[in-house]
């Protein structure tokens, strides 16, 4: 059975000034990268970027972004990134630069990274912070997010009754 | 079904974040931030500059800490818990999985066999429960057992009501809801020609028992008086009428709103009055009207007589006992159940409703009769040989009135004698009481024929038809409220007759009449054409007034003496051939006729719409401004001012645009009538400008009934053009007197050009391709000729043998047309289709 297969591009959004990140839309995204695929490969690039590529996840506050694209392109698009220069949301220009993380070949295997890559942030911020309220939070949030919280989760609640995952991609 | 796929979707994606963004609306929120999103705003901003007083000041290490650890919590749970899977069969590893693991569960390790045997179990009483949620509905035969077919006739008929014999139409009948009524509107069978032939020799039966039937009681100049406020003399006999008073006769009406003559007309109404009844001071009148007058004449006879208050109360219809569903015939017949009733009468009305009105000051009483009384119709020159062969006088003489029972029997039995229905006088009114009908029932339906022998009291039967029937045999029981009821009660059911029937000894023979079963009832008949000259009298019948309940007792034996039966289109085409016009289609001036025009228009414009745009008629082309809905305000309009009597309006004029009436004063018409014939007789006052504008002051501006013939060839179709031929025309008329006429030269359609320039439709409103738009321009001086007026009812006619259209065209118009026009060439008009350019000679009458 022929299968379409996906490249999840995991990227984040690096920009010099925090604020400025709240106005992150998931359409603003794929209107620039829109525009740089168009401007980098021309009328091919942006045909392709037509078919399959689309903007699965944000995350306002920490900046991260799931694109999602076909296998066999994902590298013209991966490129394109990198030509990005600022995000434009509602008339307002926003400087930045998307940094790829990860690529996956399921969202699945993508939030894995993500989990394993907080959790490093995190552990890095912790000697960074300077005063001891700000170090008291990272503690907390690094607590909350540990397995063991989510284990106890999992315990509680039932398993679903449903059938089998289908094949198909979610 | 998308329904269900979505579901699923859902299902499968309930434990994936979503997107995390600053929105206005607060929603962008994840599912598996929880009560860690303290700090961030949720829900609706109005003030709009959410942006700004969201964010915190200073982005510090902690809301970022804060963040990524939401963050993680939301990936956490989408990972951990797989979508829309079952933790059994995902919990083997992929290389233990096998193929059959659902149905047979020992291909499963043992500690994961309980699980899957547990959900195999739900799965399998997962479509019992769905299941029994479904209304059982009852089989077919539990449905179509008597009694629950009557409770389902009787819930149908909450809506609309039914007449008695809506099943016997419903069979044959292409029906239509009006009025809240469901009426029969044209046989299936092709029968247009044979229901001709019907009126013009045989004889046609229909079912008018929608027309409804207010009753009025009490003294006799009470009445009179308030009555005579709704009416005017000046259009012909009021309720007064010195024929009509003492009971022989029925009378026809217009009525008006309370003292509005000649503005606010309501619509025709028929009456009878109950002959004398001389102990009783009190007088009864009945007064029929169309059901879509109904409300308006109610409110307006409450008003003049007034009689505010409601004094008794519809009683309930006996509650049929609602059977439960799956029970079975035999456990029935155990218990003493009462069978469900026919409804019979008005089911419509709530139970609760006013019936009936009295007034304390004039002491007159309004009753509703709606539905109480069945009206049957006959219509042909051989209608009162049906009647003849269809009722038996009652054999036993009834308690009260024996010589009146033997007079009125003698008069019937005349009525053989006569040749035809139109030879006896228009309106006169029989009381009769007959045996049951269904007792002679023929075994064979044949066709009922004239009695050719000469009746032997030839003096008697031209008494009859020169003088009509004496006021006294008028009389009858069906004005008794209580002797209809105990009428209607008594009827033996069709099971009891059917059974009789069965225990005769010979097969076939007679059945001897019951005890009880003398139906009261009322022949009355109808005139027809009355006023013009031609064809006199066509069209004349005989009505059949029943109580209720004995409908369908009446109408098979009348059915089985070969009468056709017609329905509403039938009965629009008999008012055509007669010249009458016909309510609602034909009363522009009425409220109930401006509805009707409303809905005539939207749904002729329906049907054009339902044409593909380059197949339509193109309206705008041929000239033709008002295809679905004659504006007559804007040409009575444009006509007053352009018979520019500017003089004598400046004295005397009116302070606004009057609303146009329809001109029934009967002086005015005979005069008008008197102008528009050719012939050059000596008239009691020509025809001159000052005379003519003398008849217009007095009529205001107004509309006209004409009656009009095509010389040649040409069908007139429905909102034809009525127009003044020029003088040209006249000349080619004289020349050749079989020229076929102008033609109208075709329009330019101003709207193709704006439909091409502009881009796309950006008006709301999207003009119709073909139809002009809503503000008219001038409506009379489009065309090349000036326009009269419309044509209402347009066909070929099967009796006069040529095309014949019934309009209304305006008075000022008509005047100022035949002051032009030459005395042997008066009255001579152009007619015009709207889906043609040519125009046709026809020639005007107006009938009196």
């Amino acid at each position: 059975m022929v299968r379409f297969k996906s490249r999840y591009l995991l990227c984040e959004v690096c920009v010099p000034d925090r604020s400025s990140l709240q106005l992150l839309e998931d359409r603003s995204i794929y209107n620039t990268l829109r525009a740089a695929v168009k401007r980098a490969h021309g009328d091919y690039g942006s045909a392709l970027f037509n078919i399959g590529v689309i903007v699965k996840y944000l995350n306002a506050h920490t900046g991260v972004v799931l694109i999602r694209s076909r296998k066999k392109h994902y590298r013209l698009i991966w490129s394109a990134l990198s030509f990005i220069t600022c995000l434009e949301n509602r008339g307002q220009m926003v400087q930045c630069f998307l940094n790829c993380l990860h690529v996956g070949g399921t969202i699945r295997t993508c939030q894995k990274f993500l989990v394993k890559y907080n959790r490093q942030q995190l552990h890095r911020m912790l000697p960074d912070c300077k005063t001891d309220a700000e170090k008291q939070e990272v503690r907390r949030a690094i607590l909350s997010c540990s397995l063991s919280n989510v284990r106890d989760e999992e315990a509680d609640e039932d398993g679903s009754d449903d059938d089998d995952d289908d094949d198909k991609e979610t | 079904m998308t329904g269900a796929k979505d579901r699923m979707r859902e299902k499968k994606m309930k434990n994936q974040p979503r997107n995390v963004i600053y929105t206005s609306s607060g929603r962008g929120a994840g599912r598996g931030q929880g009560s860690q999103a303290c700090g961030w705003v949720r829900g609706h901003q109005p003030g709009g500059h959410g942006y700004s007083q969201d964010l915190p000041k200073y982005i510090t290490a902690s809301y970022f800490a804060k963040a990524r650890a939401a963050e993680v919590n939301a990936m956490l749970k989408a990972v951990s818990k797989p979508a829309g899977s079952c933790h059994i069969f995902n919990a083997l590893p992929k290389h233990m999985r096998r193929r059959a693991m659902s149905h047979n569960t020992k291909r499963l390790p043992i500690r994961l066999q309980e699980g899957a045997q547990r959900l195999a179990e739900r799965s399998q009483r997962a479509p019992e429960k769905e299941k029994k949620q479904l209304p059982r509905s009852r089989s077919r035969r539990a449905r179509r057992r008597h009694g629950n077919l009557l409770l389902e006739f009787n819930r149908r008929q909450r809506k609309n009501k039914w007449l008695e014999t809506h099943i016997w139409h419903a069979k044959r009948f292409h029906m239509q809801k009006t009025w809240s009524y469901c009426l029969p509107l044209k046989p299936t069978a092709k029968s247009f020609r044979a229901s001709y032939r019907a009126m013009n020799t045989h004889a046609l039966l229909q079912d008018l028992s929608y027309f409804c039937c207010l009753e009025l009681q009490g003294s006799e100049e009470q009445m009179l008086r308030a009555l005579a406020r709704l009416t005017s003399k000046q259009a012909g006999p009021t309720f007064a009428a010195a024929s009509c008073l003492s009971g022989a006769r029925q009378g026809s009406v217009h009525l008006y709103k309370a003292d509005q003559f000649p503005q606010g007309s309501l619509g025709p109404a028929d009456f009878l009055w109950r002959p004398r009844v001389p102990e009783a001071s009190d007088r009864q009148l009945w007064i029929w009207i169309h059901p879509a007058l109904k409300q308006d004449a109610l409110s307006e006879l409450q008003l003049v007589c007034q009689c505010s208050e409601a004094v008794s109360v519809s009683e309930e219809s006996p509650a049929a006992v609602e059977l439960p569903a799956g029970r079975k015939r035999k456990r029935d017949e155990d218990d003493a159940e009462q069978p469900s009733e026919r409804l019979l009468g008005d089911g419509t009305r709530p139970p609760g409703a006013p019936v009936r009105w009295q007034s304390p000051d004039t002491g007159i009483t309004i009753s509703d009769l709606t539905m109480e009384i069945v009206r049957y119709r006959l219509i042909g020159p051989l209608a009162h040989v049906v009647l003849t062969d269809t009722l038996q006088p009652a054999s036993e003489e009834p308690c009260s009135g024996v010589s009146l029972h033997q007079q009125q029997t003698d008069i019937f039995q005349l009525l053989r004698g006569v040749c035809s229905t139109a030879e006896l006088p228009a309106g006169c009114v029989l009381g009769l009481t007959v045996d049951d009908p269904r007792l002679t029932l023929p075994q064979k339906r044949g066709k009922s024929v004239p009695d050719l022998q000469q009746s032997a009291e030839d003096d008697r039967v031209r008494d009859l038809t020169l003088k009509g029937v004496a006021a006294h045999c008028s009389q009858s029981a069906l004005w008794d409220t209580s002797a209809r009821e105990r009428v209607t009660h008594s009827r033996l059911s069709e099971q009891e007759l059917n059974r009789m029937r069965s225990e005769l000894l010979v097969p076939g023979s007679r059945l001897s009449a019951a005890r009880q079963a003398a139906v009261p009832l009322l022949l009355v008949h109808q005139g027809g054409r009355v006023r013009g000259e031609e064809r006199l009298h066509w069209g004349s019948g005989w009505d059949l007034l029943l109580p209720k309940g004995w409908g369908m007792a009446f109408w098979v034996p009348l059915v089985y003496r070969g009468v056709r039966v017609g329905g509403l289109h039938m009965s629009v085409k008999h008012s055509q051939l007669m010249g009458k016009p016909h309510f609602p289609h034909d009363y522009p001036d009425c409220p109930a006729g401006v509805r009707f025009q409303s809905e005539q228009e939207a749904e002729l414009l329906e049907k054009f719409k339902r044409r593909p745009p380059s197949k339509r008629t193109n309206y705008i082309k041929h000239g033709c401004l008002a295809p679905f809905r004659c504006p007559w305000q804007q040409l009575t309009e444009e006509w007053e001012e352009l018979v520019n009597l500017s003089a004598e309006t400046a004295s005397c004029c009116r302070t606004g645009p009057s609303d146009f009436t329809v001109l029934r004063s009967l002086k005015a018409l005979r005069q008008l009538s008197a102008w528009s014939r050719p012939s050059s007789r000596r008239n009691s006052s020509p025809l001159t400008h000052a005379t003519a504008a003398a008849l217009q002051q007095e009529c205001g501006p107004s509309l006209v009934w004409v009656r009009l013939r095509l010389l040649g060839k040409g069908q007139p179709a429905l909102h034809a053009m009525v127009c003044v031929p020029t003088t040209s025309d006249l000349q080619l008329l004289l020349k050749d007197a079989h020229s076929s006429g102008p033609q109208e030269p075709r329009h330019k359609d101003h709207l193709k050009h704006l439909r091409q320039h502009k881009t796309g439709p950006e008006e709301p409103a999207r003009a119709v391709r073909g139809v002009c738009p809503a503000p008219l321009p001038s409506v009379l001086s489009h065309c090349s000729r000036l326009t009269l007026g419309w044509v209402t009812q347009g066909d070929f006619s099967l009796a006069a043998g040529c095309g014949e259209a019934l309009a209304f065209i305006s008075v000022s118009g008509l005047l100022h047309t035949i002051l032009q026009q030459p005395q042997e060439q008066r009255g001579l008009v152009l007619l015009r289709n709207p889906s043609s350019l040519q125009y046709r000679f026809a020639h005007i009458s107006i009938d009196v």
